[in-house]
């Protein structure tokens, strides 16, 4: 029929949807403590929920980071060759 | 930051009497439905954990796994976050002259307003549904004379206990401004005279 050109790009470019998710996330948080320190009653509460917000946090990213960690970013994806040697079968492992 | 000992606008010798938030059953819901979140994909991950192994292990199916995971949980933590502070920043204080409602819906929209006791004309308490009756949890209308409509004290813990406060409240509080006001009347006769 027809050749498609030749596309590749790094893995890498994955990232960028997962830096901007976190751009977001750390703005949103920002607000949220920002409304409990301004608002909230002052108490050992207000700090605690703020201390396990931030340790939740810290450990989530902490683990995808190690996860992410592992991965070839720099391997590239062609996409031609993706179209064409895609077998159909997308769930291999069922 | 507010402080109870230092009310905004805080009157001379004012107390506060009252503290309520939604009773302890909105924090465990919150709870619950985190930990619904989080461990249902965690179970249907471990159940097709061949699968997974396959994407993880593949170079552009594993990184995306790995990002779309991380954001789930991200947002599901940030999510449980969000309604936390909903839950911790919706006080309502009850004070011997005044009540002050503070509502917080969503992240930006916050409701801040306050009544003299005195022109609170009747409070209803109410318990509605088997889980309310339980946990002895319910909700409290102060109706004042104004056409202001009413102040509604959401899920708050024993609301038929905090209805009889508000009540002696209101007593006590319309004893002390007819005193204070036959006082002032007193002064201004004999000053006539």
């Amino acid at each position: 029929m027809f050749d498609l050109p030749s596309i590749s790009f790094p893995v890498g470019i994955l990232l960028i949807i997962f830096i901007a998710y976190m751009v977001f996330y750390v703005a949103y948080s920002f607000f949220n403590i920002y409304h409990l320190v301004r608002y909230g009653i002052y108490g050992f509460g207000l700090y605690l929920i703020v201390t396990v917000f931030t340790g939740g946090t810290i450990l989530l990213v902490g683990a995808s980071t190690l996860m992410l960690i592992n991965f070839d970013w720099s391997a590239p994806i062609n996409i031609t060759d993706n179209i064409d040697n895609y077998d159909g079968d997308l769930f291999p492992g069922l | 930051m507010m402080r109870l000992d230092h009310l905004p606008n805080q009157r001379e010798g004012e107390r506060v009497e009252l503290f309520l938030r939604r009773h302890w059953f909105a924090v465990l819901t919150i709870i619950l439905a985190f930990i619904l979140l989080t461990i249902i994909p965690l179970g249907i991950g471990f159940y097709f954990r061949d699968l997974v192994s396959s994407w993880l292990n593949h170079t552009l199916l594993g990184p995306i796994t790995v990002i779309l995971g991380s954001l789930y949980f991200l947002s599901i933590w940030l999510f449980a976050f969000l309604e936390f502070t909903d839950y911790y920043l919706d006080t309502w204080i009850v004070t011997n002259e005044r009540i002050i409602n503070i509502e917080q819906e969503g992240l930006f929209h916050r409701t801040a307003s306050e009544l003299d006791l005195a022109a609170v004309q009747d409070t209803t308490a109410e318990i509605r549904g088997i889980i309310q009756t339980l946990f002895t949890y319910g909700n409290v209308f102060v109706q004042t004379a104004g056409s202001k409509g009413r102040f509604h004290f959401k899920n708050i813990n024993n609301p038929e206990t905090v209805k009889e406060k508000v009540n002696l409240l209101v007593e006590q509080d319309k004893k002390r401004l007819s005193a204070l006001g036959a006082r002032k009347k007193g002064k201004v006769k004999s000053r006539d005279r």
